[in-house]
């Protein structure tokens, strides 16, 4: 009776034992790098925000272009200053959710079309800043000795030039109001951080165990740079450049706000401010509209440079 | 420490002669001539001939550079710096004339920060996630998010619509009326830029002070400070602030620059006759000396800039030797 008992009793402990023991395996399934900085990614609820509102924005700025055409230069005659309004008098859609400028030109549609403007400028001198920041530091961090020595020297030089004014020199001096000069006087003194990035993670990188085995192996440099040190060197990268598309957004305003940059008739964020300041009490919400629009671009930007920053990290870990 | 700040002056000398170089050569490398501005239908080829020898722009291009860098070096002759093509003056004269305003504003700007953004983000460190806290976080991630010359222009649009021009938003002194000149209208003419200038730092500095207290507030020394007994604000006043507070000088050392060759862009939107705006009008009228000149003197200031947060790091924090 007793001994019936206790053999119960044991059948029942070696049960929670077993039960116990199984609870401790991490049953949660195994998660590749990308699913965890999916995971890492989504909980940063800024970073999501930033990516929301930026393709919000690309969207405005690509469609909006697209479907109303030229309204974003065509004045309309007794339409200067209107009010908003959704259809005309002929009961014709005309996307002026926001009314008009005072030259009759629908503000929604320059909006985007100046949008369009600075995101593209910002994005092709983002391109020019990674392209030489990767060209520039691997052959610094690859090389190393009297190369990096002298590259980071240059890198100095650089940094203590007056940036903003230098590239104001250069927007002047070569064709002013051109695109192409714009984006490449951008990119061509933007470099500096990324190229300063790219040295670091590849002077960690010069002596790691599988580096050195590619090179005991007999790879050429370029292929142990481009395989085997700028896979790993690239979260940092993605990141300078989320970072670096808010700046050259924000120069490039800057300088059509100054009135270097993008003239004549053509729209972008920072002629629009640099129009809205003589309207100061009749239409204060020209400056209002666009400089929104930069606002956004700069915090979503930099959210989502720090969301990434945050989930490309491997040292990073998602608690379930 | 001497012969550190020997050294470090000694490094500097080829980091300006690069800088010098770089602008040099854009100048160089850009479409058109400084003697475009005389070639008017009326000017006999003969006499653009003679200019061209006067300004020895046909002697080869380095030439040029070695016969411009070594008047320029020469900073006590009046014709160092050459003459500006606009209005013939001195460049070093009208540079030595506009750094005055340039230091007023600059320098009003960095007081104004310093006195508020180390309380500031002495708070939001000791009360960590408080709504204090968030509130300041909220507020340094918008203010260092607006771009500078956006900030500038809704702070000029406050101080003409809103307070219904009550600060003016248009340089240094009124044109007219009884007070013109007088330090209390300069004053008035500063707040709106001030403003500006010091929001942007603010944003910036009380972020840093924050984190570097926190830093410093989680340090063990902190720890024992709390654990022998001393009240909560001699702990965090008087061991931890003192600690927290010697990176600052980092950050004075980065703001030198703009303190020497001034904010271009707030000066132009608030016309503040400075060196800024000097620059900004000499781009725009092709004046390329003063324009070298002003590169130079943005150059100096990073390079001084960086050299005086290193010595003065040293002279705060006895850990670091040199």
């Amino acid at each position: 009776m007793v001994s019936e008992t206790n053999a119960a009793e044991i059948e029942r402990r070696r049960a929670e034992e077993a039960e116990a023991e199984s609870a401790e395996i991490d049953r949660t399934p195994v998660r590749t790098y990308w699913q965890l900085v999916r995971q890492r990614f989504m909980k940063h609820r800024l970073a999501v925000f930033g990516v929301i509102v930026l393709i919000v924005l690309a969207a405005y700025a690509i469609v909006v272009p697209f479907v109303t055409g030229d309204d974003w230069r065509q004045t309309q005659l007794f339409r200067d200053d209107a009010p908003p309004e959704l259809f005309n008098e002929d009961g014709e859609f005309t996307f002026a959710i926001l009314g008009y400028n005072e030259n009759g030109q629908n503000l929604f549609a320059r909006l985007g079309k100046a949008t369009q403007t600075s995101l593209t400028i910002g994005l092709a001198a983002v391109v020019i800043i990674v392209v030489i920041g990767i060209f520039i530091g691997s052959i610094a961090g690859y090389l190393g000795g009297w190369m990096d020595n002298l590259l980071m020297r240059f890198v100095d030089i650089m940094l203590s030039l007056p940036a903003l004014f230098v590239i104001l020199m250069i927007t002047a001096f070569f064709g002013q109001g051109n695109v192409w000069v714009i984006v490449l006087a951008i990119g061509l003194t933007g470099w500096t951080t990324a190229a300063r990035l790219v040295r670091a993670e590849f002077l960690s990188l010069r002596d790691v165990d599988y580096v050195q085995a590619a090179r005991a192996l007999g790879a050429p440099p370029q292929r142990i740079i481009l395989r085997h040190m700028l896979p790993p060197a690239m979260a940092p990268i993605v990141v300078a450049a989320t970072l670096g598309i808010a700046d050259s957004v924000v120069v490039e305003s800057a300088l059509s706000f100054l009135g270097f940059g993008i003239g004549g008739e053509s729209a972008s964020l920072g002629t629009m401010l640099q129009n809205a300041q003589n309207y100061f009490f009749s239409g204060p919400l020209k400056v209002v509209y666009p400089g929104t629009v930069l606002i956004l671009i700069v915090l979503s930007a930099s959210f989502l440079g720090d969301g990434l920053r945050d989930a490309l990290d491997p040292r990073q870990r998602v608690e379930k | 420490m001497a012969t550190y700040i020997l050294r470090r002056t000694l490094q500097a000398i080829p980091i300006l002669f690069g800088v010098a170089l770089v602008s040099f050569a854009i100048i160089q490398l850009s479409p058109g001539s400084p003697i475009d501005r005389f070639r008017t239908p009326n000017v006999r080829p003969e006499t653009l001939e003679n200019l061209v020898r006067l300004y020895g722009l046909d002697k080869p291009i380095p030439e040029q550079f070695v016969s411009w860098i070594t008047a320029f070096v020469q900073f006590w002759r009046d014709d160092a710096w050459g003459y500006s093509l606009v209005d013939g003056r001195s460049v070093r004269d009208t540079i030595v004339d506009r750094m005055p305003a340039t230091l007023l504003l600059g320098g009003t700007a960095l007081l104004v920060t310093i006195v508020l953004a180390v309380p500031i983000g002495i708070l939001a460190a000791v009360r960590q996630y408080s709504w204090a806290d968030k509130a300041i976080t909220t507020f340094a991630t918008i203010g260092y998010a607006i771009p500078s010359f956006l900030l500038g222009l809704y702070i000029a649009y406050v101080g003409t619509v809103i307070f219904r021009g009550a600060f003016p938003s248009f340089g240094m002194i009124s044109l007219t009326g009884e007070g013109r000149g007088t330090p209390l209208d300069v004053a008035w003419h500063m707040v709106l830029p001030v403003t500006s200038l010091a929001i942007q730092q603010i944003a910036g500095w009380s972020r840093y002070v924050r984190a570097k207290m926190l830093e410093v507030l989680n340090q063990d020394y902190v720890r024992t400070a709390k654990a022998k007994g001393l009240s909560a604000a001699k702990v965090t006043y008087k061991h931890a602030l003192r600690n927290a507070l010697i990176p600052i000088v980092t950050l004075f050392g980065l703001t030198l620059p703009g303190l020497l060759s001034g904010a271009v862009i707030t000066e132009s939107i608030f016309s503040w006759p400075g060196l800024g705006l000097l620059g900004l009008t000499a781009v725009q009228n092709r004046d390329y000396p003063v324009v070298l000149a002003f590169v130079m003197v943005g150059g100096f200031g990073v390079v001084l800039g960086n050299l005086l947060a290193d010595v003065l790091y040293g002279v705060v924090d006895p850990r670091i030797k040199y």
